[in-house]
């Protein structure tokens, strides 16, 4: 099982998720190219300008580890990025978990993605002024306690920091994407999960996600908002569990 | 006496509703439970149309939700709190209040994350100053490429017996961009060439500004035809007379075409990479010392001569080409002295740029910098 982070931290929002699958797993997780701990050094502006690139690096860890009979787990953008990797290469995938997917955030003509443009350049901005208070935000005077004091404090460190000029360039990646053509290309059997109120991806496109995805299952989940991975990972685990169980 | 008549003696509730920032109290999803009157006169939101149906993310601009629920509620779920995030509050009548915001946690006695506190400062004034530093800033940046990019223009020499390339490309960053130079110019029409390439310690304006005096000082020093070594101790000079450009490092080196005699020094820079016919791709390690003014007196600096024979190139470069944070330096010179080897019948132009594709496969943050100059057996007369 190989779980993807979606956009805006790293494999740490995977904590409560997966050592439930642990036991019956070879279980992996990584950060995507300028977050949390991975090199920046491989970031490639060419490469990494489409959601494509990061398939390719999913792709290079997947042949690497030379993984067959693949669960992938995405979050949010990384659900796309495994369908992508997916089309490529068929043969190595045997479930996709579509955690929070959305194959394009901005409204077109018959089609509700649930934001504009200029929607996403306000989100450019709130990264812009959010750099400097962010940097607060890390700041070790934290009240009140962490809910996982067992994480240790590398997490607490490295959790959500990114390269600010890579994760910008991550935004403008995912949120002027569009890959709604490419979901018919999906051969792999496909879980979509759904969060209620989800303003990141509202439930009509995990709607229309399920529908172009050939062979795949639609679960509602009771968890709001668009990290179930964290804010309901019981709920999350029992899901992914029942879908690969039948 | 009521907290009217004398305000130090005012209730909790009353220091509660008027506190000097909105306060909101929310469940861990964000639905809103509770919300102080300073909130309601800030956001323009009455509190019978928000508790128990709107979540706090609801009422930012629709950027700043994707961002609360990408970034600030991850962070608050693993540090408990999150503090001086930087929002909008969309008001009912389509206004947007700049804010600043701070989050808690509240656990019950169990230790479960139960609530979330809110505090919800107005940073109206405070985010048209700093939009006004980051635009300031986005300036700068470019007026520092542009004064760059004026000072770098012009063509090469070129002659017969010479071809010279060069690849350029300004730092992404505008941290570190603004300090790289190149410079090539006749000593002697069509029989002397120098090749120059520079990087002073600073950014923006400044860096580039100073980086203007050093290759115009280099090129007035040069018409006297010193030796390499020499001409950087006089350029060391300037730079401690004028107080200008301080620890800058550059290689300077002369090319005389007829006999392709190459004399070189090296001041703090990455050694130049030479390749000629017949033998391996190397560095030039000889004819090294420190950067500019970086000690207060040195004995006179060194240079070497080698030999650039016909259908051989040396390579001029910034540490932008071959240094990464998580890398060895030796390994990137390595790196660099292969894909040299790898190009080494290229023409000039493309060998520079050619460089600068396979050792940037990432975002250049600093400025990066290739000057190849090739030498040609000139043709018969």
């Amino acid at each position: 099982m190989l779980l993807a982070h979606g956009f805006g931290c790293d494999q740490g929002m995977w904590r409560h998720v997966w050592p439930a699958f642990a036991e019956d797993h070879r279980v992996i997780t990584f950060d995507h190219v300028g977050h949390g701990g991975s090199d920046a050094g491989a970031y490639d502006p060419e490469r990494h300008a489409t959601l494509r690139g990061y398939a390719e690096d999913v792709l290079d860890i997947v042949r690497e580890l030379d993984l067959r009979d693949l669960v992938f787990v995405g979050h949010s953008v990384s659900s796309m990025i495994g369908a992508l990797a997916a089309a490529e290469e068929p043969d190595r995938f045997a479930h996709l978990v579509l955690v929070g997917p959305s194959p394009r955030y901005i409204d077109d003509e018959g089609y509700v993605g649930g934001f504009t443009r200029e929607d996403i350049e306000g989100l450019l901005e709130s990264m812009d002024s959010n750099y400097l208070g962010w940097a607060g935000a890390m700041a070790p005077v934290i009240m009140g306690n962490a809910d996982r004091p067992e994480l240790g404090e590398e997490l607490a460190e490295t959790f959500c920091r990114a390269d600010p000029e890579l994760a910008r360039r991550f935004a403008r990646a995912t949120f002027l994407a569009d890959n709604r053509a490419d979901l018919a290309r999906v051969r792999t059997p496909s879980l979509v999960l759904q969060c209620a109120r989800d303003v990141i991806a509202p439930d009509a496109v995990g709607e229309y996600v399920h529908r172009a995805l050939p062979g795949s299952r639609l679960v509602r989940l009771a968890a709001t908002g668009h990290c179930p991975n964290l804010s309901a990972p019981q709920e999350t685990v029992a899901a992914i569990r029942a879908y690969l169980a039948a | 006496m009521t907290a009217d008549e004398d305000p130090l003696e005012a209730s909790a509730e009353e220091l509660y509703e008027d506190a000097p920032c909105g306060y909101l109290s929310t469940t861990m999803d964000g639905t809103i439970v509770r919300v102080n009157r300073t909130f309601e006169t800030l956001s323009g939101h009455r509190r019978e149309d928000l508790i128990g149906v709107a979540r706090f993310q609801d009422l930012l601009a629709p950027g700043d939700r994707i961002y609360h629920d990408t970034h600030h509620l991850p962070m608050l779920h693993l540090r408990g709190a999150v503090r001086e995030i930087a929002v909008e509050v969309m008001r009912p009548d389509g206004s947007r209040l700049p804010a600043l915001v701070n989050s808690m946690v509240r656990r019950d006695r169990e230790g479960a994350a139960r609530a979330i506190g809110v505090s919800v400062f107005d940073a109206t004034e405070r985010r048209r100053y700093e939009q006004g530093l980051l635009e300031a800033r986005r300036r700068e940046h470019e007026v520092a490429l542009e004064l760059q990019r004026g000072l770098l223009t012009g063509a090469p020499p070129a002659a017969p017996g010479l071809e010279i390339g060069v690849a350029y490309k300004p730092g992404v960053s505008d941290l570190e961009a603004g300090g790289d130079w190149y410079d090539a110019f006749w000593l002697e029409e069509g029989a002397a060439v120098a090749l120059v390439v520079g990087d002073v310690v600073g950014r923006g304006i400044g860096a580039a500004a100073t980086m203007g005096q050093l290759r115009s000082a280099a090129r007035a020093l040069a018409a006297g035809r010193p030796e390499p070594g020499a001409l950087i101790d006089a350029l060391e000079g300037y730079s401690r007379r004028h107080a200008v450009g301080r620890m800058a490092t550059l290689v300077y080196a002369e090319l005389e075409l007829d006999v392709g005699r190459l004399r070189f020094a090296c001041a703090g820079h990455p050694p130049p990479v030479l390749v000629a016919p017949g033998a391996p791709a190397r560095l030039l390690w000889e004819g090294r010392s420190t950067p500019l003014d970086a000690r207060p007196s040195a004995p006179p600096r060194r240079d070497d001569v080698c030999t650039l024979p016909a259908g051989g190139a040396v390579v001029l470069y910034t540490d932008g080409l071959f240094e990464r944070r998580t890398r060895p330096l030796d390994e990137g010179l390595a790196r660099l002295v292969a894909e040299v080897e790898a190009r080494r019948d290229a023409p000039a132009e493309e060998l520079a740029h050619g460089l600068v594709r396979a050792m940037l496969p990432s975002g250049n943050a600093d400025d990066v910098c290739a000057l190849v100059a090739r030498r040609r057996s000139a043709p018969e007369a």
